[in-house]
């Protein structure tokens, strides 16, 4: 009996893991770097950690059914490309994009580019599901054609003064705490518990771990996919509305470079690349930690040049380590099992 | 039953000395011993599932096994690597061949040497030649310009054979090569294994009909449940003790007293999916267990996959409880009473990755929803916490993954599922396989407690001596029919009937 608690704890240790990273991190950064605890810096390693941190969990979502979503950061740049088109008025600066003249109202903005987001999501699900596409290509060619389009609405020039009304989810701030960390920290309490709680969640994983098993046990792997990408392509017009009230400014190349992004702090927080096994609050450590080293690089004023190396480096490492501990754990928790071979005779 | 080996002049060529190979929850094989003679052909049957796949597999280098040597020639390995197999001359003959079906026999003969002229290009008239020069060393005649895809099942076979021993074989393992063979073609197969044979070429028969073992092994091994049964000279032996062999009589048998109600719970009408079977109609009662067997391809796993809705069942009327069955995919086979337990456990019994208790109650999660989409867990971990007592599923936690149990507990975990739902009719489909001796017993008293509480049973298995042990009908397939029926206290109800009804269909072509 002690035994097996014994080793409860170990395996609680061994799934919270990345938690404790975290904190020796944190620790470390906190007594070495000025500045670092100062209540500014924290909320700017917040704020980043809100957008990429948004777009992380609809890659989690993907990833937990074994599927890839390259298309995200596609859809935040096309997100607000789209929304500033419709918003702003037909440019006269030079060296600025034009608007559509629409001058729309943004509370009207912000439906469409969320049902943008959520269609184009729904249609990449189809084609990887009904029409059989490879999901990992279909992905990446979705991002370049949104990317696409986002360049061909600006003109590949920069977008800039997207009205405030547009501006409160990502630039407003209450009692000085801004209102994206807020969001995004309910969406992740929220998207975890339903995920931990809900048959949606469990069809989720199903699918991801063994989708012949899971269609044999009554689900329908093909549409459980299609709803991720679905859910995936809404959350990432969401994390484009707030990334553009934070900067009030657009190009077609914003959020180039976080796919790898979302899918390192997916991976990082213990979300398995080949499906069924991870969740949201976990995913949710991934995207502190790299928020976190980013801002700590940033600080100690590491070279722009090595920023990108070390943030490959530690995609690697989290690779490497899902890789082990996917071989490693069986071998702990194997040790449970009664011995088959010796008691039937 | 001629279990010493008497070894004439003859050496070994290969031989397996106590080889185990284990997989997480089954034991595949134990301390095996096998030994092949050099100019032999060597038999080895056993059920699907009995390890014969594992074993050639590690003859092969392909899988290592846990313990165990294996002596090829002069030398020992512990484990070899397929290129090792490969130099040490042992070659592996599928039953579908695998060669470069668009490039011409003589192209797949040469392939890697082909001859080239002065220019460099390649000389086609001496690939010709050259292949049917070393095809006629084996005493085969063949258009050798014809493309692979061309020639025939049984050509190609012998093709493949030919190619191993011009790469030096020495040792060839056939595995399962007349399945799609017409007797005719048989006969020219065997007749040049056979000249093979006398020019001093060792052969690995493998073979789920019995009587050609008989006509062309010399000697013939029989493995059951990863275990050694014995090695006999074929000359000492026939066909219905190599079948007690293969069945097993020392195992304890399940029996039980019938449960079999009036009621007619299912019907099938002229069940027809074409390729596979037709003419299917069955009535099932209530607390009636039928069995269904064949041999493979007859049609009989199909079916039980049509029923569930896990492939196309083609066209017929099936009525459950007065009811029109409809469903085709297996959420609705759930909900309108059948419920399925499929071979491949792994592939489609459990999400080996999540835990007992998310398998248990996959098919029920529309039932325990409490709000919109949520759960409810307490009622959950009751349920589930029944059926671990009930089944008496042996497992650390709920929480433990599926695959980290044994092969026996795994089933009854899939069980468990598959009674959550409440079923009115159950298929089973080899729920017996990869399980042990004491495993079994527990899956056989559960089948039976299902079938006391009113549920009608369809066990589909090649495991003739358990279901003479709970079924109370056992019904055969050939060919996609039902050709025979046997009742539970008529004394034809006996294995050898059953298997002879089984390999009826075959002889009959």
């Amino acid at each position: 009996m002690n035994k097996g608690q014994n080793r409860d704890w170990v395996k609680t240790f061994l799934d919270n893991f990345i938690w404790f990273i975290l904190a020796i991190l944190f620790t470390y950064f906190a007594v070495n770097i000025p500045n670092f605890t100062s209540k500014t810096n924290l909320i700017n390693v917040l704020l980043h950690a809100s957008v990429l941190g948004v777009l992380t969990i609809g890659q989690t979502i993907v990833l937990l059914t074994g599927n890839f979503d390259l298309s995200a950061e596609g859809m935040v740049s096309l997100s607000t490309i789209f929304a500033m088109w419709l918003m702003i008025t037909p440019g006269t600066v030079t060296g600025t994009a034009q608007g559509s003249g629409l001058m729309m109202d943004p509370y009207l903005v912000i439906p469409i580019i969320l049902v943008l987001g959520t269609v184009v999501g729904y249609l990449i699900g189809i084609m990887i599901t009904r029409l059989n596409m490879n999901g990992f290509i279909v992905t990446l060619a979705a991002q370049l054609v949104l990317r696409g389009v986002a360049m061909i609405i600006s003109n590949g020039q920069i977008m800039t003064g997207s009205p405030k009304a547009f501006n409160w989810l990502g630039g407003a701030k209450v009692y000085g705490f801004p209102v994206s960390v807020i969001v995004t920290l309910l969406l992740y309490v929220g998207v975890n518990y339903l995920l931990n709680q809900s048959k949606f969640g469990r069809e989720l994983r199903a699918v991801g771990a063994n989708p012949d098993a899971a269609r044999a046990s009554g689900f329908n792997p093909k549409r459980t996919i299609t709803m991720a990408y679905t859910i995936g392509g809404f959350l990432a017009a969401f994390a484009g509305w707030m990334l553009l009230g934070r900067l009030e400014t657009t190009v077609s190349s914003l959020g180039e470079g976080m796919t790898l992004e979302t899918v390192a702090a997916s991976v990082i927080g213990g979300v398995s690349l080949k499906g069924g096994i991870g969740s949201v609050g976990g995913a949710f450590a991934g995207v502190l930690l790299l928020s976190m080293i980013d801002n700590a690089l940033n600080l100690m004023s590491v070279d722009s040049f090595w920023v990108e190396s070390v943030r490959g480096f530690i995609i690697l490492v989290a690779l490497l380590i899902e890789a082990q501990k996917f071989r490693y754990k069986p071998k702990v928790v194997h040790e449970k099992e009664p011995a088959v071979a010796s008691d039937c005779k | 039953m001629n279990t010493t080996e008497k070894v004439m002049e003859k050496t070994p060529i290969l031989s397996v000395e106590g080889v185990s190979k284990a997989f997480p929850g089954v034991q595949a094989l134990t301390s095996v011993d096998f030994c092949v003679m050099e100019g032999e052909i060597h038999g080895l049957v056993g059920k699907n599932g009995a390890g014969k796949s594992t074993l050639m597999a590690i003859l092969m280098g392909i899988l290592e096994p846990n313990e165990g040597t294996i002596i090829v020639g002069d030398q020992q390995f512990h484990a070899m690597s397929p290129k090792e197999a490969i130099e040490k001359g042992i070659a592996y003959v599928p039953q579908h061949v695998a060669m470069m079906d668009s490039l011409t026999v003589a192209e797949n003969i040469l392939a890697g040497e082909l001859p080239k002229t002065k220019m460099g290009l390649v000389d086609w008239k001496r690939v010709n030649s050259e292949a049917m020069e070393r095809l006629g060393r084996l005493g085969l005649e063949m258009d050798v310009t014809k493309k692979v895809e061309g020639l025939g099942v049984a050509e190609q076979t012998m093709l493949a054979i030919a190619k191993a021993l011009f790469g030096n074989a020495k040792l060839i393992i056939l595995d399962e090569p007349t399945a799609s063979l017409s007797r005719k073609d048989i006969n020219r197969l065997f007749s040049f294994v056979k000249s093979l044979k006398d020019k001093g070429g060792s052969f690995i028969y493998i073979s789920h009909h019995l009587e050609e073992v008989f006509e062309i092994c010399d000697r013939v091994t029989v493995l059951r449940d990863g275990h050694i049964v014995g090695t006999a000279e074929v000359a000492q032996i026939d066909v219905p003790k190599l079948i007690v062999m293969m069945v097993g009589e020392d195992v304890e048998d399940y029996t039980r007293e019938s449960t079999c109600q009036d009621e007619v719970v299912m019907e099938l009408n002229g069940l027809e999916r074409r390729g596979f079977y037709e003419d299917i109609s069955l009535k099932l009662r209530k607390g009636e267990i039928v069995g269904l067997t064949g041999l493979q391809g007859c049609g009989v796993e199909q079916l039980g996959k049509g029923l569930f809705g896990l492939e196309p069942r083609g066209i017929g009327e099936i009525v459950i409880d007065n009811e029109e069955f409809t469903a085709d995919k297996p959420i609705d086979s759930f909900n309108q009473g059948l419920a399925y337990l499929p071979q491949d456990r792994y592939r489609y019994g459990l999400v080996g990755l999540r835990s007992v208790r998310e398998n248990v109650t996959y098919p029920i999660l529309n039932k325990l929803i409490r709000l919109v989409n949520l759960i409810n867990r307490r009622e959950e971990k009751v349920i589930v916490d029944k059926f671990i007592s009930e089944l008496d599923i042996k497992t650390p936690s709920q929480e433990q993954p599926a695959r980290l149990l044994s092969g026996g507990n795994q089933q009854k975990v899939v069980f468990a599922k598959l009674a959550s739902t409440k079923p009115s009719v159950l298929v089973l489909h080899e729920p017996t396989q990869g399980v042990d001796v004491r495993a079994k017993m527990d899956i056989f008293r559960i089948i039976d407690d299902m079938a006391a509480q009113g549920v009608a049973v369809i066990i589909i298995s090649t495991e003739i001596r358990e279901l003479i042990g709970v079924c109370d009908r056992i019904m055969v397939m050939n060919d996609g029919r039902m050709t025979d029926e046997f009742k539970k206290g008529e004394k034809d109800m006996t294995p050898e009937k059953i298997l002879a009804a089984i390999e009826g269909g075959k002889n009959n072509e």
